[in-house]
């Protein structure tokens, strides 16, 4: 499958790989202001005959405003060492980017302003490097998730047209499997139009939580509905729309292209609200930042459920979330509203018990410039590795949820963490 | 400087003996002891003094006033003058063939300069198209303007395709246009560097870095400046050409000019493209997005035209006026949009069109009330407008196949928006000389931009389009002073001044048809300077050094958001730059017959607050930023050679090395990674050969044959950051070889044909990531034309 990939890269899309020679120049020329050599650990870091079982791959961003790509970079450890994008990392096409794992393939999808693109997929060979699987075709998309073995995507128009496409691409055969259009001003039903948030696969079905948007005049992003939250549900692989359930007790769930709906063991389904919708560029929702509950098998928010996050997090919102396992999540909080901030500084969150700690061992939140919010959790309800970026560089912390406490681990120079995440060597 | 004056010698021939009754003009032709025609031989009747000149062929006519005998006086420099007497009832056809001055023809040194040379010797870093000896080629300015050292044109397709000029590292609106000294800014998509015929234009102007007061613009990194035929007299010139991917132009332009001074100017062209060329690309199934690698496909949407007629109306030389016309531009063009950033990106409907509808003024008055006091007027008005089409509810690959939906949609973003940019420009120039070594001279630009725009597949928007006013003025002033014909230096001073209002439209309450306004208003002031200074070391080498400090201000566009895909940012700071050249230029005289010109120049440019695009908060719209600090250091060398009037080669080259210098990004205290390293995705190393070699009397006396060559070369250059990564995406280095072959024929020389074909090698060429450019291609160019 990969084979004949090379020879069509060279021809249509002019890959050139990069000698030695070249970057130890390019190294050399910096090394004179003073910053880099060319040295040893700029060659990748195989040892030949090791026994490798899974490597976790951090996609990184230079911090600089032109000309700027993601680089795809491999480590075996994250809890400690450095690693680096000079003259290191496979260069990936187009400004933006995103990254979602499935089936053990970790796929880079571009998000090209609205052009059709190729989506990049890799897997890890036995040396512990990515290895380039065939591209595929995709449209730009707001969203997507994994839904069993496929990933689900949607195209969201912002204005204009009415109809979200969908697209369910197969991660055995790399191939869209099934696409097709759902009508968000009727998913709405309010006026405005329905702009989901994420997907998230619950139970057999897709969960698809969404802001309600005017879609126009000046301001697209706004809503005159600031305090409530709506999931659409569709059947899968049908993608037939079930019905919209609706709450509001809080406002919408997730944020702009944030999963703000995570199911968990037992197949209860946690959500939380940023409680950040606005209307003309001010902010309107009146209620708080909240958790709130749908019971497994149930298609309904579960009414005796609710958890004030303000309320424990000493006034402090919800901006995104990794969830550990157990109940546990990672939250990030903020304290100021608005829709496309990050926060800064990081809580534990048992949605079982209701308990709320603040994490310590972060760096301080005024020499915070970047937090990644594609991070990876371990699953076992304790750890996960949160890419931070301060004045001084990225380094990813490592989070214990027991402890509370987050230590500085693996530094990336070059630019930022946009994602963390981890793949086994492919059978 | 040896002076000139020779004289003498004789020889005539009246070879048609054949008696006439009564004849108005007398003919004849001019030729040299070898037979060669001898063009621009002064004609003169030693009794009346009137004269008349030689054309390029050698032949004069001299009206007659009577059937007596007079003498005729011939006369050029370099050979002997002549005199001969002529019976007009007997003599039809004069033959006369000139002697060359014995003595010391080869130390004369011609001292007549053309206006091209004479551009090139301003103390401006300056570089000269000669667009007349393009006129045989299907160029378009774009592609001349690619010839020239430190110039790169990057296209993404074939004719009509998006263009991206770079000067010396400055890009897109960093560098200025204009024609005629009148700025282009907001001329719309139908009167651009990729629709513009060459034949249009006399001749290209380049200025790199500092740009004179008399081009009132606020350019960062140098201007261009298109002077167009000056229609002094009557003229006809008509050209039409066919070639590859049924590419049809046609150009007509012509000029009455009445003794009276009554001048009627017209040029008119037309460019049709399919556009069709091959390109290979991995191809999408249209269901699954598996893509068939490698195929090699036809482009299907893709067609271009355009059609401009440019008229102008008034009168020249009368005590009021030297020059006075109105005039009327009136164009379109439609282009379907195949691709998006990359050749993966299919579209199969999606297409924009565009109009100009521009009435223009031009006034000029030399020695105004009193002797030297020259003053220039323009103004001009464009209601033209621009629409983005793209309504088909359809995904396309480049099979050509696509799906269908049956509800209102688009392939990239549903819309029908249409603007118009109500452009208004007017400039004024005055220049005064006084005393024998000074000149001061005064410019002031007003420009001004209201937006409007709708879409009428959602009019209840149209509402929220508010007014989006801009208004610029710039004004410069300069001194300059001759000391002798060894030196000059000009001084000059510029004030830009811009003011922005923008009136937001939102809806206050969410009922609907709700509107509400907040309004904003911006002003911002700038000053900059510099000088330009040359120096004549003996008659074959000149020095020159200019330095400029520069503004670029935010264009509206960039300030408000193009409403589709551009976000407006009303806090942009305008572009600056320090820029400065360094340059020699040498020529030599070798013998008769071998000429020789080195050109050489040293820049460097320190840019601060670069606008750049980045994308907006949730990622749906660019908005442009302040973003980054470069500088560049370059040298560009220029070499040309003549062989007599039959072989020319020529050369060019340019290596820069434009480098981040944005030390800290915001918010960092860590120097970033790549400062000082090469900006990505521009071209830096590059440049072009040409040869071109005059076949004389070919098949038939007086008929001539020119072939052509040339050569552009275009190093590889990476996408992204070249000192990050180790599997990397770049452009590949471009060769490409151009041929092309011009005959001139019939009477008087009147028709020119042209066969060309460029690409011969069939190369892949690409000026961008992934987009190629058209393989191979052939055309041919019959003209017409009567000076």
């Amino acid at each position: 499958m990969s084979v004949e990939k090379s020879d069509i890269l060279f021809i249509n899309q002019v890959k050139i790989m990069k000698v030695k020679f070249n970057y130890c120049v390019g190294a050399a020329a910096l090394a004179a202001f003073g910053m880099f050599g060319c040295s040893e650990d700029e060659k990748p870091t195989v040892t030949p005959g090791e026994d490798v079982q899974a490597r976790y791959i951090i996609a990184s961003t230079p911090t600089t405003s032109e000309g700027v790509a993601d680089y795809l970079l491999t480590a075996e450890d994250l809890s400690s060492g450095t690693i680096s994008t000079v003259g290191n990392g496979i260069e990936q096409d187009g400004t933006y980017r995103y990254y979602v794992t499935n089936n053990n393939k970790f796929f880079s999808l571009l998000y090209g302003q609205g052009n059709p693109g190729a989506v990049t997929t890799y897997q890890l060979d036995e040396n512990g490097a990515l290895q380039k699987l065939s591209d595929f075709q995709s449209e730009t998309v707001q969203v997507f998730a994994p839904v069993n073995d496929d990933i689900l995507m949607m195209k969201i128009p912002r204005s204009g047209a009415e109809d979200a496409s969908w697209y369910q691409l197969d991660t055995d055969l790399l191939q869209i499997k099934a696409n097709g259009l759902t009508n968000i001003v009727d998913v709405a039903s309010n006026g405005e139009r329905a702009h989901f948030t994420w997907l998230t696969q619950v139970g057999e079905k897709v969960y698809a939580p969404y802001m309600s948007i005017k879609g126009c005049c000046n301001d697209t992003f706004g809503t005159s509905y600031p305090d409530s939250a709506w999931v659409a549900v569709y059947d899968y692989p049908s993608m037939n729309l079930e019905k919209v359930i609706k709450d509001n007790r809080i406002s919408y769930i997730g944020r702009y292209f944030t999963n703000g709906l995570v199911e968990v063991e037992n197949g209860d389904a946690y959500a939380f609200s940023s409680a950040v919708a606005t209307s003309n560029g001010v902010a309107t929702s009146t209620s708080p930042s909240a958790f709130v509950r749908i019971k497994a098998g149930e298609t309904e928010f579960d009414q005796d459920y609710y958890f004030n996050v303000e309320d424990v997090a000493d006034g402090y919102h919800v901006t995104n979330q990794t969830y550990l396992g157990l109940g546990n999540f990672v939250v990030f909080m903020h304290n100021e509203k608005g829709a496309y901030t990050t926060g800064k500084r990081l809580g534990i969150l048992n949605v079982y018990d209701e308990t709320f700690t603040w994490v310590s061992g972060t760096p301080a939140v005024e020499e915070i410039t970047n937090v990644t919010t594609n991070n990876y959790s371990l699953m076992d309800g304790k750890t996960a590795f949160i890419g931070f970026t301060t004045t001084e560089g990225s380094y990813v912390y490592q989070v214990d949820a027991q402890s509370a406490t987050a230590s500085r681990g693996l530094k990336v120079e070059g630019g930022t963490i946009t994602a963390i995440s981890r793949l086994a060597v492919a059978e | 400087m040896k002076h000139t004056k020779e004289l003498i010698l004789l020889y005539i021939f009246l070879l048609m003996h054949f008696p006439i009754l009564a004849q108005q003009v007398l003919k004849g032709k001019v030729k040299d002891a070898k037979g060669e025609q001898l063009p621009g031989v002064l004609v003169r009747d030693t009794a009346t003094n009137k004269g008349t000149v030689t054309d390029l062929n050698g032949e004069f006519s001299f009206p007659l006033t009577s059937q007596s005998s007079l003498t005729l006086e011939f006369t050029s420099m370099g050979y002997q003058s002549t005199q001969v007497n002529v019976n007009p009832e007997t003599s039809t056809y004069l033959q006369i063939q000139m002697e060359e001055n014995a003595q010391d023809l080869n130390e004369v040194t011609v001292t007549g300069k053309s206006i091209v040379k004479e551009i090139k010797e301003k103390a401006f870093n300056v570089d000269v198209v000669d667009a007349r000896k393009l006129h045989n080629t299907t160029l378009d300015i774009g592609h001349a303007l690619d010839r020239v050292s430190g110039v790169r044109v990057r296209e993404s397709g074939g004719v009509g395709s998006t263009m991206n000029f770079s000067l010396n590292g400055f890009t897109g609106k960093q560098v200025k246009f204009f024609i005629d000294g009148i700025p282009m800014d907001n001329f719309g998509s139908s009167f651009q560097l990729n629709n513009l015929p060459i034949n249009l234009a006399e001749r290209i102007e380049v200025y790199k870095g500092v740009v004179p007061v008399g081009l009132g613009a606020d350019a960062l990194g140098g201007a261009v400046n298109i002077i167009t035929n000056q229609a002094g007299k009557s003229y006809l010139d008509i050209s039409y050409s066919y070639g590859s991917f049924n590419t049809h132009k046609t150009v007509i332009n012509t000029a009455y000019v009445a003794p009276s001074g009554f001048t009627f100017q017209m040029n008119a062209f037309q460019n049709y493209s399919d556009n069709d060329y091959w390109v290979t690309v991995d191809v999408a199934d249209i269901n699954t997005g598996k893509y068939y690698p490698d195929q090699t496909v036809r482009r299907f949407n893709d067609t271009y035209h355009n059609e401009t007629l440019i008229t102008q109306i008034g009168v020249q030389n009368k005590p009021y006026a030297d020059k006075l016309l109105l005039g009327l531009t009136v164009g379109k063009n439609y282009k379907e949009i195949q691709t998006g950033a990359r050749l993966v990106s299919v579209f199969g409907d999606w297409n924009r069109n565009g109009t100009i509808l521009m009435p223009t003024l031009k006034y000029r008055k030399e020695d105004l009330i009193t002797k030297g006091l020259n003053v220039t007027l323009n103004a001009n008005y464009n209601f033209g407008s621009e629409q983005n089409i793209d309504t088909v509810h359809r995904r396309y690959n480049w099979f050509q196949q696509y799906l269908e939906y049956d509800t209102p949609g688009g392939e990239r973003s549903y819309t029908l928006y249409k603007y118009q940019n109500n452009n208004a420009l007017l400039t004024a120039n005055a220049d005064y000389s006084f005393g024998a070594h000074h000149a001061i001279s005064f410019s002031n630009v007003i420009n001004s931009f209201d937006r409007e725009g709708t879409n009428e597949l959602f009019p209840d928007q149209n509402l929220y389009e508010k007014p989006q006013k801009s208004q610029k003025n710039i004004s410069g002033l300069s001194y300059r002073y001759q000391a002798n014909d060894q030196f000059n230096i000009s001084l000059f001073g510029k004030n830009y001044l811009q003011a922005n209002y923008f009136a937001l439209a939102y809806n206050p309450s969410g009922n609907y048809g709700d509107v509400a306004y907040r309004n904003e208003k911006e002003t911002f002031s700038y000053q900059g300077y510099g000088f330009a200074a040359t120096y004549f070391f003996g008659d074959n080498l000149q020095l020159k050094g200019s330095f400029e400090k520069s503004y670029r201000l935010p264009e509206p566009e960039e300030l408000f958001g193009d409403m589709v895909n551009l976000q407006g940012n009303l806090d942009l700071k305008p572009e600056s730059s320090y820029n400065y050249n360094l340059g020699a230029s040498y020529w030599k005289t070798m013998g008769p017959s071998h000429r020789m010109e080195i050109g050489g120049n040293v820049f460097y440019r320190d840019a601060k607050d670069f606008i750049r695009p980045r994308l907006n908060n949730n990622q749906t719209m660019q908005v442009m930023d302040n973003l980054f600090n470069v500088t560049n250091i370059g040298v560009e060398g220029e070499l040309r050679y003549f062989y007599k009037q039959s072989f020319t080669l020529g050369a060019n080259i340019t290596y820069q090395s434009l480098r981040n210098n944005t030390q800290y990004e915001e918010g960092q205290t860590v120097e970033s990674v790549v400062y000082r390293d090469r900006i990505p995705n521009m071209p830096y190393f590059y440049g072009n050969a040409d040869a071109s070699y005059t076949f004389e009397n070919f098949i038939k006396e007086g008929k001539r044959l020119v072939i052509g060559y040339n050569l552009l070369y275009v190093h590889a250059f990476y996408l992204y950051w070249p000192s990050l990564g180790s599997d990397k995406f770049g452009v590949p280095e471009q060769l490409s070889h151009d041929l092309n072959m011009t005959y001139t024929f019939g009477k008087q020389n009147r028709f020119q044909f042209t066969a060309e074909c460029r690409n011969i090698f069939d190369k892949k060429i690409y000026d961008n990531f992934s987009l190629q450019k058209p393989g191979r291609n052939v055309s041919g160019k019959i003209r017409y034309f009567i000076y």
